[in-house]
This record gives C-alpha cells, sequence and structure tokens, in this order.
C-alpha cells in the first residue's frame, strides 16, 4: 500500500514536472521549467545532488520497512525471536557511510552558494528594487533622462483592509543580460522571487541585499512576494518582461520620453523619495 | 468522554468529584488532563487547517477573506506547536516517567500541577484574542496575523491586539514549559529505583531528559525575543524597528535559535515512543540501545547550530549559509542512526501487528520522507527555489504530523489501557490509522509538487491558471480524510471505554516496570519500590534466554504485584503521598490576569499580582500533610 503510494506520487510528479502543467504562460511559476541561469542551476542541483539519490534512498528505505513487517510478521504458535541487542559493525556502517554521503553535498552546496552570492558583473544592467505593501517598484539607475532622473516603474500600493487592483508592476529587462538587482523594502520584511528565473532573496527593511539573474529566453515570468508580509500578501505580484535588446532599448525610450516615471499602472507615483 | 473518565477513576481509586481534579498533584492525574485538554485543542487546530484548505481547495476563493485567513493559519501552527505537540509529549511524560523509572511521583507534585494549570491558562488566553476583534459571529476575528513566526516588524505593525495576546500567551506557556523541564530533569536524575542506572532507562526516559534540557535551554532566549517584541509594541523600544535603527533580522535569530531546538522539542518525544512501542510489539529489545540514545543527545546538541537554515534567503552572506547549510546536511547523519535502528529491531522479530505498531511503522515511513526533504531544504542554492513554498509546509507537516503525531498515536494506543484499564478496540484504531495515513499522502505529497511549481506558502488565494487548482483539491480532500480519521479516534475511544474490555495489568507482554503494576495504577504507583536489575527489566522478570538467545518464559515470573492483593488491601499501604493542593492552581490564574492587564489597564495587573501572591504564598507555607 505504502509502496504503491509512492511509487504513484512519483510517477505523478516526475511527469507533471518534466511535461508542465499546461499553465497559463503568465501565470506559470514552475520552478523545474527555468528560463534563466540561476533557476536552471538550482533545479539541476536539486535534482542531481539530492532529488534523485533522495528518491533512490526513499524507495529502498519503504520496501526495507515494509519488507520488515510483512517478512517478520508473527505467525500462528511462532516462538520468541532471538533477542539481538545489535551489532557495532553494522552501527559503524550506517555512522559512516550516510556521513560520507552527506558530506559529497557539501560540494554543490558551497560551490552554489558562492556562485550565487557574488557580486554582479561589472557590465550587468543595474536595478533597484523597492517593495512596499503591497506592490514593487523598480528604478534603473543607470538609464535617466534628460534632467538625470532615473528611469522608475511605480508599482500602485495596496491598503491595508482593502483589496489590491490593477495588473502587478512590470519589470523589463533584455534577455541574455544579467541583472544585478538591489533589495531595498520601507515596511516589513518582503522577498523578491521570480521562480522561472532565479530564486528568491528577501527584502528587509534597513538593509540591501543583493542578487544576480538573467533570462535567456524572451517572454514574460510571473513573481511574487514569498515572505509573508501582511493583508495582501497573496496578490503582491511582479511580471519579469524579458525582451530582445532592441525591443528594451524602445521602451526605456518610450518611458523616458514620458517624464522619468513609468506609465505602467495608473495613479500617482508612490515613492516619490526613491525617484531622486 | 469525561463521564466515562469519572466512572474509571471511581473503579480504579477513591474519587472526590471535579474537586479532587482541581487539587490534584497525582502525575496520572495531571498527564490525563494534559492529553485530554491538548487533544480539545488538536480539534481547535485541526478545524483551522480544515478552513485554509477549504479556502484553498479552488482558485479565487472566498471562504475566508485575507484577514481571517492570516489570523487563523497564525493560530493553525501556533496552537498545533505550543497547544498540542508539546502538551501532549508532556502528558507523556508525566504519565510515564514516575511509573517506568520506578518512583511514585515526579519530584515536585505541586510544581507539576502549576504547569499544567498555566499551560490551560497560557491557551485559552491566547485562543481568547479571537473574541477581541468584534462580532465573532460577523466573522470579525481579533486573533493575531502576522504568522506563527510573528517576523518583525510585520508583527509591530499589525493593528489590534491579536500580538499581544499571542506573545503574552507564549510568555505564559513558556513559564509552564520551564517548570515541567526542570521537574523532569530532576526526577530523571534523583527519583530512579535503585538500580535504574542511566544506561539501563528506557528510551522515552532518554529521550524526556534529552527534551526537558533542551526546553530549559531554548525557552529563554524566545522569552527574552517576545519581551523586546512586547516592548516594542506596547512601550516604545525598538529592538526591531529598523526606522530607529533596529534589526528585524534579530528577531529572526533569536526565533530561530529558539525554533530548531523547538522542532527537536517536538519530535524527540515521539521518537521515544517509537523507540519504546517497536521493540514491545516486534519481542525483541530496541537494536542498538547505546547508539540510539547517543544519537539523540547528538541531534539535541546539533540543533544549536542549525537555525539560520530558515534564514538562507535573508542575505546572510556565502560564509554564514555554508555554515548553515554543512551543519544542517550533517544533522541528517544521527537521525538516519535512529531510522536504521529502528529498521533493525523490526529485523527478525516476530511483529504483532496491533494499532501501536502500525503508528510507529507510519511513523518511520512519513519520518524517512520529512528526513529526506530535511536534507534537500538543506542544499542552499537549490533551496532558494523552494524556502517558503509548499515544499516547506509539506516537509514541516511530515516531521510534525507524519512524524510527531504518528508517534504520539501510536503512544496513545499503547499507554492506553495502563491509564484506563480498557484496551482500544482494534478494528476501529486501524481503521483510525489507515485513514489518517493514506489522508496524510493526499494531503501533504501533492503539496511538494505544489512548492516545486512555485506556490508560495501563507497565501489566501491564488489565481486560475498558475497550475495549481488540481493539487489544492486534492489535497483538500486527503484534510477532510484526515478529520474523518480523527472522528474514528474519538469513536474509539468513547466505544472503548464503554466496552470494558479490561486490559489487565500487562496487556502487550510489556519489557518496561509500568507493565509490572495494575492497569490503571494505584495512586502510589508501586507498593514496594522496585529494585531493577536490567535493562527492560520487566521482561527479564518473565522471560530468560537459553543459550541461543532466544527468550524462555520464567515460571511465574512476573507477577510482581498481583492485582487482586490490591483490592482487597485497600488504599494507601501507609505510604505517605503528597496531598492535593489548590495553590497551585490559583497561583496559576494570576498570570493570564497580569497579561490581560498589560493589555489593558494596570489596574488589572495588582488584581493578577494578588492572585499570584496568594497562591504562591499559600503554597509556600502549606503544610507538608494535612
Amino acid at each position: 500500500m505504502r509502496r504503491l503510494v509512492s511509487v504513484a506520487l512519483l510517477i505523478a510528479l516526475v511527469g507533471l514536472l518534466i511535461g508542465c502543467a499546461g499553465a497559463d504562460p503568465d501565470l506559470d511559476q514552475n520552478t523545474f521549467a527555468p528560463e534563466g541561469d540561476v533557476a536552471r542551476m538550482q533545479r539541476d542541483i536539486l535534482i542531481v545532488w539530492v532529488l534523485g539519490p533522495a528518491a533512490v534512498i526513499f524507495v529502498v528505505m519503504q520496501a526495507l520497512l515494509i519488507y520488515a513487517v510483512i517478512r517478520f510478521r508473527r505467525k500462528k504458535g511462532q516462538e520468541l525471536p532471538r533477542q539481538v541487542h545489535g551489532n557495532n559493525r553494522l552501527e559503524y556502517a550506517w555512522t559512516i557511510a550516510p556521513a560520507i554521503l552527506l558530506l559529497m553535498l557539501i560540494v554543490p552546496t558551497v560551490a552554489g552558494v558562492i556562485e550565487l552570492g557574488r557580486d554582479a558583473a561589472d557590465d550587468a544592467l543595474r536595478v533597484r528594487v523597492v517593495g512596499q505593501q503591497f506592490s514593487w517598484t523598480f528604478q534603473y539607475p543607470d538609464l535617466t533622462d534628460a534632467e538625470g532622473k532615473p528611469l522608475t516603474v511605480f508599482g500602485l500600493p495596496g491598503e491595508v483592509g482593502k483589496p489590491s487592483t490593477g495588473r502587478p508592476a512590470e519589470l523589463h529587462i533584455p534577455v541574455d543580460r544579467e541583472i544585478g538587482v538591489t533589495l531595498e523594502s520601507v515596511d516589513v520584511i518582503h522577498s523578491f522571487w521570480v521562480p522561472k528565473l532565479a530564486g528568491k532573496l528577501d527584502v528587509v527593511p534597513g538593509r540591501t541585499n543583493s542578487m544576480w539573474f538573467n533570462a535567456t529566453k524572451i517572454g514574460s515570468y510571473s513573481g511574487q512576494c514569498a515572505e509573508f508580509c501582511g493583508f495582501q500578501h497573496a496578490d503582491m505580484r511582479l511580471i519579469v518582461v524579458a525582451e530582445s535588446e532592441e525591443d528594451f532599448e524602445a521602451w526605456v525610450a518610450d518611458q523616458l520620453e514620458g517624464g522619468g516615471a513609468a506609465r505602467s499602472g495608473a495613479g500617482e507615483p508612490a515613492l516619490v523619495s526613491y525617484g531622486e | 468522554m469525561v463521564g466515562a473518565l469519572r466512572r474509571l477513576r471511581q473503579e480504579g481509586e477513591s474519587y472526590q468529584g471535579v474537586w479532587s481534579w482541581l487539587t490534584t498533584v497525582d502525575h496520572k492525574r495531571i498527564g490525563i488532563m494534559y492529553g485530554v485538554t491538548a487533544f480539545l485543542f488538536f480539534l481547535m487546530g485541526g478545524i483551522e487547517a480544515l478552513l485554509l484548505r477549504i479556502q484553498l481547495s479552488s482558485p479565487n476563493n472566498a471562504v475566508l477573506d485575507p484577514d481571517q485567513y492570516n489570523r487563523i493559519f497564525t493560530m493553525h501552527g501556533t496552537t498545533m506547536i505550543f497547544l498540542v505537540v508539546m502538551p501532549l509529549s508532556a502528558a507523556f511524560f508525566n504519565l510515564l516517567i514516575p511509573l517506568m523509572i520506578g518512583a511514585r511521583d515526579v519530584a515536585f507534585p505541586r510544581l507539576n500541577a502549576f504547569s499544567f494549570w498555566v499551560f490551560l491558562g497560557g491557551g485559552l488566553f491566547m485562543n481568547a484574542s479571537f473574541f477581541t476583534g468584534g462580532n465573532i459571529l460577523k466573522g470579525e476575528l481579533g486573533a493575531p496575523d502576522a504568522g506563527w513566526f510573528g517576523y518583525a516588524p510585520l508583527s509591530l505593525q499589525s493593528a489590534g491586539t491579536g500580538i499581544d495576546f499571542w506573545a503574552f500567551g507564549l510568555l505564559i506557556l513558556g513559564v509552564a514549559s520551564m517548570a515541567s523541564g526542570f521537574n523532569f530533569i530532576v526526577t530523571i536524575f534523583n527519583m530512579r529505583a535503585p538500580g535504574m542506572t542511566l544506561l539501563r532507562m528506557p528510551l522515552f526516559v532518554w529521550m524526556t531528559l534529552v527534551t526537558s534540557f533542551l526546553i530549559i535551554f531554548a525557552m529563554p532566549i524566545i522569552t527574552v525575543a517576545l519581551f523586546q517584541l512586547l516592548f516594542d509594541r506596547l512601550y516604545g523600544a525598538n529592538f526591531f524597528n529598523f526606522e530607529a535603527g533596529g534589526q528585524p533580522l534579530l528577531w529572526q535569530h533569536m526565533f530561530w535559535l529558539f525554533g530548531h531546538p523547538e522542532v527537536y522539542i517536538l519530535i524527540l518525544p515521539a521518537m521515544g515512543i517509537v523507540s519504546e512501542v517497536l521493540p514491545t510489539f516486534s519481542r525483541k529489545p530496541l537494536f542498538g540501545y547505546p547508539f540510539v540514545v547517543i544519537s539523540g543527545l547528538a541531534i539535541a546538541f546539533m540543533s544549536w547550530g542549525v537555525w539560520a537554515h530558515h534564514m538562507y534567503t535573508t542575505g546572510l552572506g556565502p560564509i554564514a549559509n555554508s555554515a548553515f547549510g554543512v551543519s544542517t546536511i550533517l544533522i541528517a547523519v544521527p537521525t538516519g542512526i535512529k531510522i536504521f535502528n529502528w529498521l533493525a529491531t523490526l529485523w527478525g522479530g516476530a511483529i504483532s501487528l496491533k494499532t501501536p505498531l502500525f503508528f510507529a511503522v507510519g511513523f518511520i515511513s512519513m519520518f524517512v520522507i520529512g528526513g529526506l526533504t530535511g536534507v534537500i531544504h538543506s542544499i542552499v542554492p537549490s533551496d532558494y527555489q523552494q524556502q517558503d513554498t509548499y515544499f516547506v509546509v509539506a516537509h514541516l507537516h511530515q516531521v510534525l504530523l507524519g512524524g510527531a503525531m504518528f508517534g504520539l498515536f501510536a503512544g496513545i494506543y499503547y499507554w492506553f489501557p495502563k491509564f484506563t484499564g480498557r484496551l482500544l478496540h482494534e478494528g476501529w484504531g486501524q481503521l483510525h490509522f489507515w485513514l489518517m495515513f493514506i489522508g496524510f499522502n493526499i494531503t501533504f505529497q501533492p503539496m511538494m509538487i505544489l512548492g516545486l511549481l512555485g506556490m508560495p506558502r501563507r497565501i489566501y488565494s491564488y489565481p486560475e491558471g498558475a497550475g495549481w487548482e488540481w493539487w489544492n483539491a486534492v489535497a483538500t480532500v486527503g484534510a477532510l480524510l484526515i478529520g474523518v480519521s480523527i472522528l474514528v479516534f474519538m469513536f474509539n475511544v468513547v466505544l472503548s471505554l464503554r466496552r470494558n474490555d479490561q486490559a489487565g495489568p500487562d496487556p502487550w507482554d510489556g519489557r518496561t516496570l509500568e507493565w509490572a503494576i495494575p492497569s490503571p495504577p494505584p495512586a502510589y504507583n508501586f507498593r514496594e519500590i522496585p529494585t531493577v536489575r536490567a535493562r527492560d527489566d520487566f521482561w527479564h522478570q518473565k522471560y530468560e534466554e537459553d543459550e541461543t538467545g532466544r527468550p524462555v518464559p520464567i515460571v511465574g515470573g512476573g507477577a510482581q504485584e498481583p492485582e487482586e492483593e490490591e483490592h482487597a488491601e485497600g488504599e494507601g499501604h501507609g505510604i505517605h503521598m503528597p496531598s492535593p493542593s489548590f495553590f497551585p492552581l490559583i497561583a496559576a490564574i494570576g498570570l493570564p490576569i497580569i497579561a490581560t492587564g498589560l493589555i489593558y489597564d494596570a489596574a488589572i495587573v495588582a488584581v493578577g499580582v494578588a492572585v499570584l501572591v496568594v497562591g504562591i504564598y499559600g503554597w509556600a507555607l502549606e503544610p507538608a500533610s494535612e
């Protein structure tokens, strides 16, 4: 029974994740269908180093357990079993063997942490991301208008106690170019997460976290706040629009002509102090 | 159920009404009260869980609004951890520790009663917050809304008094846990029967000792953090207020420095129970006893060095993340040792397939998944994707529901006959197991998939088209199935108490001392304090081993304290037992009153302090025996 359940689940898992769930591309957040180098690396580490071996260990352990319970169940008139108290060799074996296997996991862990934790490349497009309840604001410090004001895309902040409205803020990026992101919050802790492009990083008030990522395919990628931030946490969404270098340039020019403040979403800019 | 329990006690010993329960200092009665209270809170937390699952069963659902959802998931987590798994474990400590070590009670019986009443008061106080949000009948809830982890600064910003109730409630519960932690450490060190050396103690006693140490070191940390939070909220301090230079991440460090040992506070007692159940039903001693003990100690020790794996994505930097990644990877080694030894205990046994064994094996099966997903989470770079998703929700429930609660249910089925004198019905018990096991897998394994599909935790709703609809619907069906299984369990308890299937002192052919005395045990437990000659002493009174290592029954063995004699001689045997006292109850009532006053009005504080002082003075000056 247990084995059947687990095998069925494994098959379901593999089938579902490989075949993609047929989700709306604007809402798809499948971490197993990455479109960026960071997310791809994270998926590969997960499958090769842990999910694969864990699946094998899972099947072996459950099989041993089921076998033991069935094979050694008490039969009618059976004598009491031999009173085995232990076996030191076995103990050493199942201490040392798993320890060695587990120590191997240090390699991808440390290598991955260092690679993902490095500073963004010098030629990366810099974006300043500001989280606030319950929206995102994106500022490109290197893309300025004639007056020197940086291009800023304002999200519509929600209001505590009111459902959020409108389309989430869009973060436009050129495809195949590294994006260096700094993260700031003006109120509570949020977490910046675009699952198909990169794992999350928290947006903590009072400090600036930074990360890098890229998109390797033109398209739009759904993301959302991943740290519980209050009333409308579920609706604190964003969309990353990855476009060709030309399209991106055109979008930038169009936005800057508009005076530096973006026209995505309607309404007043929320974070005036972040505009300079 | 209460009525049946009442009848039960009347048969077992002299019963003197409700008053005797309010004033009892008997560890067994306190244990029963802990268990029943924790189970009632389990129903509460379970109903909250079902509400959450119903809300999430389809996209854009509106059964709960976001505000209600946030409050209910906060209370679900807080309830299940602090009001269910911890006190249910405490129920087993209370019921079993004196019996297993051959003692007549715990070291400080009145302190023990105090622990229980404080726990009850803290739990009721915290749940009272539901009524502070306006008209509860209109769905206006006042419960805390910042998650069971209460991250600052969200918990500072939260309006209303929900967070204050939450923080004071946890502080009150911390008092109960600290008192009980010290009580059991002293009991285990000082009250063991002659010959009960440390390495002859049953595994459950060991795990209680380890858990108690974790409690007394972990609780002070969250106490400090909660005081800081309350000072920020009530008196304008700035510990976590970033605008004034405070550190939001300080809260997370303190919370998880408490919170990760807390995980082991929740799971180690269940591991102890499983380590008792498996040998009895395999009719073999626990395989590798010293290794199981040492791995328990190792887990407890290492649990202090892994807290920041809850904080991988907060931006601690590559060095801290690598260090905590490595320590988290390594804590899997002692955990693995336990699992292998349990498997080896079953191996070569003569396993009787009774309900406690089903739950114990279910525990191992689910805990293997919990452990493996734990290793998956320890890999920092890939965990940046799983952190704060439903993958984590699946993992923690595999450990705490599939793990801790399955282990605790194994304990309930195993020791129910000891304390009620009646066996739980086998058929209904197995139905309970299978429904719960299948329901559990249908609920939580899909959540792993949802997490990989990018569904974050703690969202009250999700849009149509994200690819999450099917698995959320499946998970809700599973949750309802778990709910049905709990109804089956409750039915089984009522049925079994009425059915009067007398268990006798030793229904399972047990190995440890509690099976040597009548069921339910008399107030004084052991007429004569036993002398212990071996690990699994009671088993060795019943069996000796022939030259091939097979046990041979000893004629007349094990009949140490025949039950008939007890009734013939009646109550007492001239054994001095601690007198009942209502002062622990009075002292305990003072704490929630003080907390209420600190939230609403300083004048009420004076009342609470007066009650507390009366309780403590009366307690201190009370004559030792009436």
